[in-house]
């Protein structure tokens, strides 16, 4: 199974109060009120504030005339509560906060006040938005899902999955089906069929008698145990009980085959094949309708099941769950969380780093990343499988041991095997190939800054890369927007040549920060990564850099917190709670929604926030609290096209 | 016109007893049978894609007259086949602005659309239908595949200039607006799902016969689409579009096995001395395609070009997109650097960089080259495959060290059938990408209804005279 993996989704839209439909009214109640309040300070923000300043610092570039880079406020000024001007705003906060905008060389600038209350009245506009979980529109298992659900229903190996194309993940996971790939799934469920059946004739297999049940006698209900046989698949398969058209189907496939003169286990063979290439095992969807005329609609509690199992486990849901979700139980919010906390303590849970941890963390590429193999002869598969391995039992053991998220950051362990011990330098006491957790004596180790598959994806093939490593930190770990670099910028390596020969890479960074335009910018993302320039391209701890001057670790972050060490910049980034821990629960709820976050989700992540806080920030609480927030709980469908011609 | 054309099938086919649960048979064979000398084969459409731009100089033919005998560097080993290329300088590309900040993820994407993604909605996929599509959505219901997308590495590159979702990246075909057509990058299940795996073996049985399993997989998949089409009625509209795409997907499935079973009749009534083959006795036996063992980036091209080819010889589709190469992190170690593709291609014209971007470019036409050269090299109808292709390899951006896109690189090959004027290089041609994709299609005898994104004309030059 790839490491790379999935992400099954990923990112898109809006959100609302930690609360569910269901949750206690006279909360609700109480929140509405405050709610109230807050909206109408929005809007008072958004008129007194917010918008004279668009007009007078923005808007001859970026309005009605002239729309400079492709923006415009026109929209945003016009309805600021609306998922698309939401992004607008977080833009905007980024530009005016790091002051790239207004650029440098126009007339009218913003006094360092305006700049600020600028910046705290777009902090109020989210409550503009409408109260929206988003869409959770049907989605197709990804193949690692595949993979596991066939394993997990009819014990076949989950790499009977692995010609099917890996997904484009990330933003965007495009779910679109080539029809290579449904050939794929076809050719699949022959495969899967071959592996649990027994031949024509042979002794059924254990999973048959399971799965097909008795061959009825000659002259029973030949077609009436088929289609109890069919009930019964399809409620694993579809992972919700089957509709009676459904049924419908499938023993139409048994028909099918009984015409076309084959035995009854041969039948059933078919109508199973069936149901392996349906829609409804493909993909996640609802058990029932929604109610007509509603737009905002909790998910049924089998939707629940899938969701929740395909987010910890990346697989279906257990019987457990399966049976809570029959039941109708599931949604109960006491009985979700306690489902939340036995998923992530079972071993199937490290799926959720597989799919978001490596993503997160970068690291879903490190196994194809070109490296300069004359420079770095150790970056063999091996290597990478090793660093790959450290950051997820890492991850894991962050998670089963229910620690604080700051622990990601600042810990005095890791995991080790021979391999990965000589970049630590720690090879004559860890040998051998099996991963184990090693104490560490050295702080400037221990936690994901130190790490090193993740500073190895943030450098180059051939040398660090401050740069690459101070965004990362920004985005990866304190969940900070940089604005995308101006089209048209050379690399380093575009420099003269001679003129840098003498000079550490630090150096040479910091001369492009000469030109006022790129300094904006690196003079914060530099800074951070130059505090880890003691780790090289691959992680290994030095004192010189290839140039052979002596590393300087020193900066500072936004802010004025001094550091001069790895060590030390650990410390005030671990020192920032608040920012690591939101940062987190925001990138995992948008993995849990696949969707990007958007206007009304801010208001969902404070609300997860206060009570993340009050644990002190431990990971299981982070997760629970998703799962039973008001997003992941109820989805936004479009009305019907049908619903819309009528309209018109 | 395409409605004449089904209905004269349609007869002839109800006349051999073909099942007509699909309007896919209806006009498979290339031309009415009878007339034992000539079937005139279909012309192909094929596009192959290379990122950043080219080295000008060493890209463009000196003059007209040279094309032929002292070609420049990057196109020598197309030299034996140069009589039937056509190099035109002057097409522009998509202006990208509003978009300044993301010309490497729309040089792909606007490659074959022609036009720019909708700015409002810039994180989703919304652009239009590319041109090898609307090509597909025109024959390709002819054939077992409408469209074969390849590419030679995942298309998961991940990042959003200008807010552009990421898709955008790394696909250049897209089935509508909304829709990007991912591409297969594993040669082996391409080969096996196309061609059977008979072939991957090498043991000349013939590609494409099925067994009565698979027919009745068939009938077996037409329920289930009843079935997903009963699911899609009570689904929210945004839940259908995305079943939409399954619908579609196993829709050719089923298409594909009711192709072959075609085609076995057709055989069966060959056998009985009833000719409907599309096929002439003395066309090349289908090519071998061995799938290579280790990760050499030109065999692994190779084998790619090998599929298009026996895709195309087998008239298993008409219509094939193949991205060579993404305009992301891509690096050639087989020509001896590391450094990644886009790194080199800013070289502010220093020699050692203009001569790694130069020798990246040269690879990637070379595998053009040698796909071209095999089709050259078969035997078909009258001619060769190639004189029956189009065959289109470029870059959505000229020079990209600084991303102009006035000049965009281009090679057709191939006549299309006799419909492109071949063999020369026109130095000073005007139009735009959407002027040229239009003009191919028309060439390969697809009837557009509107031009092609920012078209405003077809290329006169470029079209053979009647």
């Amino acid at each position: 199974m790839t490491k790379t993996g999935i992400i099954n989704c990923h990112v898109r839209a809006l959100a609302i109060f930690g609360f569910a439909w269901f949750m206690l009214l006279p909360c609700k109640a109480a929140a509405d009120e405050d709610f109230a309040t807050l909206q109408a300070n929005a809007q008072k923000s958004f008129r007194d504030g917010v918008a004279p300043f668009v007009k007078t610092y923005c808007a001859e570039c970026h309005g009605d005339k002239k729309r400079k880079g492709g923006i415009s406020f026109l929209a945003a000024l016009k309805n600021p509560g609306d998922s698309s001007s939401s992004k607008r705003w977080k833009q905007a906060l980024v530009s005016v906060r790091t002051h790239d905008m207004p650029p440098d060389d126009t007339a009218k600038q913003p006094t360092a006040e305006e700049r600020q209350k600028f910046l705290g009245w777009l902090a109020q506009l989210k409550f503009l938005s409408p109260q929206d979980p988003g869409p959770f529109v049907i989605r197709r298992l990804t193949k690692v899902e595949y993979g596991n659900t066939l394993h997990d229903l009819y014990g076949v190996d989950p790499a009977v999955a692995q010609e099917l194309p890996d997904e484009v993940f990330g933003e965007g996971y495009l779910n679109t089906l080539s029809p290579l790939q449904s050939e794929q799934y076809l050719a699949i469920a022959n495969v899967v069929l071959d592996k649990i059946l027994a031949r024509d004739g042979a002794t059924p297999t254990a999973v048959q008698k399971r799965l097909f049940g008795k061959t009825p006698s000659s002259g029973a209900d030949a077609r009436a145990a088929a289609k109890v046989v069919a009930r019964s698949l399809a409620r694993d398969a579809y992972r919700r009980p089957p509709t009676e058209a459904e049924l419908d189907v499938l023993l139409g496939v048994f028909d099918l085959a009984r015409e076309n003169k084959l035995a009854y286990p041969a039948a059933l063979r078919l109508m199973f094949k069936a149901i392996l290439v349906s829609p409804q095992f493909l993909f996640i969807t609802p058990a029932q309708e929604p109610e007509p005329g509603r737009e905002i609609v909790p998910l049924d509690d089998h939707q629940l099941a899938s969701r929740l199992s395909y987010l910890l486990w990346a697989t279906t849901p257990d019987a457990e769950l399966s049976a809570l979700a029959d039941r109708g139980q599931l949604h109960d919010p006491a009985v979700l969380k306690a489902q939340t906390k036995r998923l992530l303590l079972d071993r199937r849970s490290r799926a959720l780093f597989d799919g978001f941890g490596a993503q997160w963390l970068g690291l879903g590429g490190l196994a194809g990343k070109t490296f300069d193999t004359a420079k770095f002869p150790q970056m063999t598969s091996g290597m990478r499988a090793a660093m790959y391995d450290e950051a997820r039992l890492f991850f894991d053991s962050i998670v089963r041991d229910n620690r604080s998220v700051v622990s990601f950051v600042d810990s005095d362990y890791t995991f080790l095997n021979g391999t990965l011990a000589a970049l630590y330098g720690l090879d004559k006491t860890v040998k051998g190939p099996e991963m184990r957790k090693v104490k560490l004596a050295d702080a400037n180790r221990g936690g994901i800054l130190g790490m090193p598959g993740i500073l190895a994806t943030t450098s180059f093939p051939n040398r660090t890369s401050a740069v690459k490593r101070g965004v990362w930190v920004l985005e990866q770990v304190l969940g900070e927007h940089v604005p995308p670099a101006p089209a048209n910028v050379p690399a380093l390596e575009k420099q003269d040549q001679k003129k840098v020969a003498n000079l550490t890479l630090r150096q040479r960074t910091e001369l492009h920060r000469t030109n006022p335009v790129c300094a904006n910018c690196h003079k914060i993302l530099d800074p951070i990564g130059f505090g880890l320039e003691n780790f090289d391209a691959v992680g290994r701890w030095r004192d010189q850099d290839d140039s052979g001057g002596a590393i300087d670790a020193a900066g500072e972050l936004p802010g004025g917190k001094h550091f001069t060490t790895p060590k030390e910049l650990k410390v005030i980034i671990a020192g920032r709670k608040d920012e690591l821990a939101r940062n987190l629960t925001e990138k995992l709820l948008a993995y849990a929604l696949c969707r990007q976050l958007e206007g009304y989700d801010e208001i969902v992540v404070d609300r997860l926030m206060e009570t993340i806080a009050k644990d002190g920030y431990r990971i299981q609480t982070l997760v629970t609290e998703i799962v039973t927030s008001y997003p992941f709980l109820q989805r936004h469908i479009q009305k019907q096209a049908v619903a819309l011609s009528h309209e018109k | 016109m395409r409605n004449k054309m089904l209905i004269d099938r349609r007869t002839s086919l109800k006349g051999i007893g073909a099942t007509l649960a699909l309007p896919l048979f209806e006009s498979l064979g290339w031309a009415a049978p009878g007339k034992e000398k000539s079937f005139k084969p279909p012309v192909r459409l094929g596009f192959m894609y290379m990122p950043h731009g080219v080295i000008m100089d060493q890209f463009w033919p000196k003059n007209p007259e040279s094309f032929l005998t002292a070609p420049p560097p990057a196109l020598e080993a197309l030299r034996p086949v140069l009589n039937h290329c056509l190099l035109m300088k002057g097409i522009s590309g998509v202006p990208i602005a509003p978009f300044n900040g993301a010309p490497h993820a729309l040089e792909l994407s606007t490659w074959l659309t022609a036009r720019l993604p909708d700015a409002n909605r810039r994180n989703q996929i919304h652009i239009a239908i590319s041109a090898d599509q609307i090509a597909a959505n025109y024959v390709g219901f002819q054939t077992s595949l409408p469209s074969l997308e390849l590419a030679t590495m995942p298309q998961t590159h991940k990042e959003n200039q200008e807010g552009l979702n990421e898709g955008y990246y790394s696909h250049c075909s897209f089935r509508s607006a909304t829709q990007a057509v991912p591409a297969e990058i594993n040669p082996r299940s391409v080969l096996n799902r196309l061609f059977g795996k008979a072939d991957a073996a090498g043991d000349g049985r013939k590609p494409g016969t099925i067994s009565p399993a698979q027919a009745l997989d068939r009938k077996m998949l037409d329920l289930v689409l009843t079935g997903a089409r009963d699911l899609r009625r009570k689904l929210p509209q945004d839940d259908q579009h995305k079943l939409d795409e399954y619908l579609d997907s196993v829709r050719s499935v089923e298409r594909r096995i009711a192709a072959i079973e075609h085609r076995q009749q057709e055989a069966a009534l060959e056998k009985a001395g009833v000719s409907v083959s599309k096929r002439n006795s003395s066309d090349s036996p289908p090519i071998e395609v061995k799938i290579p063992e280790g990760d050499k980036r030109s065999e692994y091209m190779q084998v790619m070009c090998d599929l298009n080819v026996l895709a195309f010889q087998t008239d298993t589709t008409r219509v094939s997109t193949y991205i060579g190469s993404t305009p992301n992190g891509v690096s050639y170690p087989e020509l001896g650097f590391k450094d990644e593709h886009h790194s080199q291609t800013h070289h502010n014209n220093k020699a050692e960089q203009v001569d790694k971007v130069a020798a990246i470019t040269k690879f990637n036409i070379d595998q053009f080259a040698y796909m071209v050269k095999k089709m050259a090299s078969l035997r078909e109808g009258d001619g060769t495959l190639l004189d029956n292709c189009i065959m289109m390899w470029g870059s959505g951006l000229e020079d990209g060290n600084k991303h102009t896109r006035e000049n965009l690189p281009f090679i057709l090959a191939g006549r299309g059938g006799g419909a492109l004027n071949s063999g020369r290089y026109l130095p000073d041609t005007k139009g735009n990408q959407g002027d040229l994709l239009t003009t191919l299609l028309t060439c390969a005898g697809i009837p557009l209804d509107r031009p092609i994104g920012i078209a405003t004309k077809q290329i006169k030059e470029m079209v053979a005279k009647v």
